[in-house]
């Protein structure tokens, strides 16, 4: 039974770490980025809304929207100011240093905003459930499946529609699609914006579990978007989300077996072994391709 | 329809277009020929908006392309092939039509159907280009899964697809067997009937002097001949271009 109450927290939380993967992948196997003020963008969705929250008075509601809005304007801000200019093949590694700087920049915002340490981030109320000897909570069940209709969503997007369509041919070939026709530097921007919804979903759903913010979260979640997308493969989506819930699962596990401590310890190892067996993640097949296809970007 | 003026483009030193004059008719298959390093492919590139031109202007219909950003010169009426070929290859077949697809001018569809694509009369249209093709029942297949004329084949329906006033097919016979050469001369000349404009650049003299109307010979960035196909094959300037003259027929450079 333990282990059965032990999954379910684990997928719950695991599902929070799949958007935070989602998000690294998309920017990443789309524009072939690595986007390092994501967890600062994180961070300031979520100072915004606490900031804004006794100005509003719209209680959990207002934070979740808050956030998400905060967490997309910050994303949108750092593909225009760090990634757009550098879209050219030999700008990966000037766009990556010029997103560190802007993650200086967004923290000290954040810290401007909430000047105490810890804040707390309510939460939207939701009963909780018994079924039989497993126990849910209410709000990360509604967190679950929250989770998976913005994946669902995601996909009919990426895979349904004529934008979809453009940006799945951008990441083919960006300057075929160019020459296609394709509003490639605009695409671009909609990555970002998307990656920073789905961003400031989890950003909601992991603070208002926690039931409070400090400025760690920021790092931290960069941490776990990161490992949950090389756990699953990079630059793959379906990995992301994959990486993402075995992410939770086995730290859920972990911290009961072993104890909280060897929590990390244990994650930390699991992407080790990934890293040695697996270099490009369990649906990374294609690790090598996707290495060609960064220095063919331009 | 096309009209180029004075088009110079230079790469630090290099006069890679030097000074080039030409205008194609509507409804004209035109060839751009001569010698490797001539400046063909640097035409094609500056007039699709990959490079900026030095000096000079590129006209379409009395407008300045010069002035228009790459993406938008679709929409301007501009579409090509690629010498070495680049298709979406995660992509189906009819996908790469898709991402491409621009509806016939007066039978544009509400944005519902643009965003899914889903619309009968535009699904019937797509079908009718890839039939054209050869490909009608490839429709679902992964681009990179094809045969290499199969590819080929897509990436001038691919070209079709964004209904261009005016098409550049650049090398499209490069690497191809006499009989695909003969196929690619009977489509080019389908889409002539079609009502198409053409700029053909090409090294295929099969292809060259079965299709085009009027014909340019580049050297050097600059244009050393124009005329008909019969005409250009008797240019004694051309002959020298290619075969190098009589003087230095001995240990000239080859």
């Amino acid at each position: 039974m333990d282990m059965l109450q032990t999954s379910i927290d684990g997928l719950m939380i695991g599902s929070t770490y799949a958007l935070l993967g989602l998000s690294f992948a998309l920017v990443f196997g789309i524009m072939r980025r690595i986007n390092l003020a994501f967890g600062a963008c994180l961070l300031f969705g979520a100072s915004l809304a606490i900031y804004l929250e006794p100005i509003l008075g719209w209680g959990a509601w207002g934070l979740f929207f808050v956030t998400i809005v905060g967490v997309a304007l910050a994303s949108a801000y750092v593909e225009r100011l760090c990634f757009a200019p550098h879209s050219k093949r030999h700008g990966a590694v000037t766009a990556m240093i010029a997103s560190f700087a802007v993650w200086m920049q967004l923290d000290e915002i954040s810290s401007q905003l909430l000047p105490q340490r810890t804040h707390a981030f309510q939460g939207i109320e939701v009963p909780n459930l018994w079924w039989g000897e497993v126990f849910v909570r209410g709000d990360q069940l509604l967190h679950f499946v929250i989770a998976l209709v913005s994946i669902l969503v995601l996909y009919l997007l990426l895979y349904k529609t004529r934008l979809g369509l453009l940006i799945r041919a951008t990441a083919d070939s960006p300057e075929t699609a160019h020459l296609l026709g394709a509003r490639v530097p605009w695409l671009g921007f909609i990555i970002f914006l998307l990656a920073g919804i789905l961003g400031g979903l989890a950003a909601f759903m992991i603070l208002s579990a926690d039931g409070y913010v400090t400025p760690l979260f920021g790092l931290w979640s960069t941490f776990k978007g990161l490992i949950a997308m090389i756990i699953g493969g990079v630059g793959s989506l379906t990995g992301a989300v994959i990486g993402g819930l075995i992410l939770g699962l086995v730290e859920t596990h972990a911290g009961a077996v072993l104890g909280a401590e060897f929590r990390d310890m244990v994650t930390f190892g699991l992407v080790f072994l990934v890293l040695i067996i697996r270099p490009g993640g369990l649906m990374g097949v294609k690790i090598y391709r996707t290495d060609s296809l960064a220095q063919e970007r331009v | 329809m096309l009209e180029v003026r004075n088009l110079v483009k230079h790469f630090g030193g290099v006069r890679a277009v030097d000074g080039l004059d030409f205008k194609i008719q509507q409804g004209e298959v035109f060839g751009l020929i001569g010698p490797n390093g001539s400046g063909k492919s640097t035409t094609v590139n500056l007039v699709c908006g990959v490079f900026a031109p030095t000096d000079g202007e590129i006209l379409l219909d009395g407008i300045d392309l010069g002035a228009i950003a790459p993406h938008n010169r679709v929409d301007a009426g501009v579409a090509r092939t690629f010498q070495n070929i680049r298709l979406f290859s995660e992509l189906t077949v009819w996908q790469n039509l898709w991402v491409a697809w621009r509806d016939q001018p007066g039978q544009e569809q509400g944005w519902v159907s643009n965003w899914f694509g889903r619309s009968p009369a535009r699904r019937q249209e797509i079908q009718k280009l890839l039939e054209f093709s050869g490909l009608g029942d490839k429709a679902d297949h992964l681009a990179g899964n094809l045969a290499f004329g199969e590819q080929r084949r897509l990436e001038l329906a691919r070209a079709m697809a964004s209904k261009p006033k005016l098409i550049l097919l650049d090398e499209p016979a490069a690497g191809m067997n006499s009989a695909e050469i003969k196929d690619l001369c009977q489509r080019v000349l389908a889409m002539k009937e079609m009502g198409m404009t053409v700029l053909l650049v090409e090294h295929v003299m099969e292809l060259v002097m079965n299709v085009t109307d009027r014909i340019t010979v580049l050297n050097f960035g600059k244009p050393i001949a124009q005329g008909t196909p019969i005409e250009i094959q008797n240019n004694k300037l051309v002959q020298e271009a290619y075969f190098g003259s009589a003087e230095n027929a001995h240990g000239g450079v080859s």
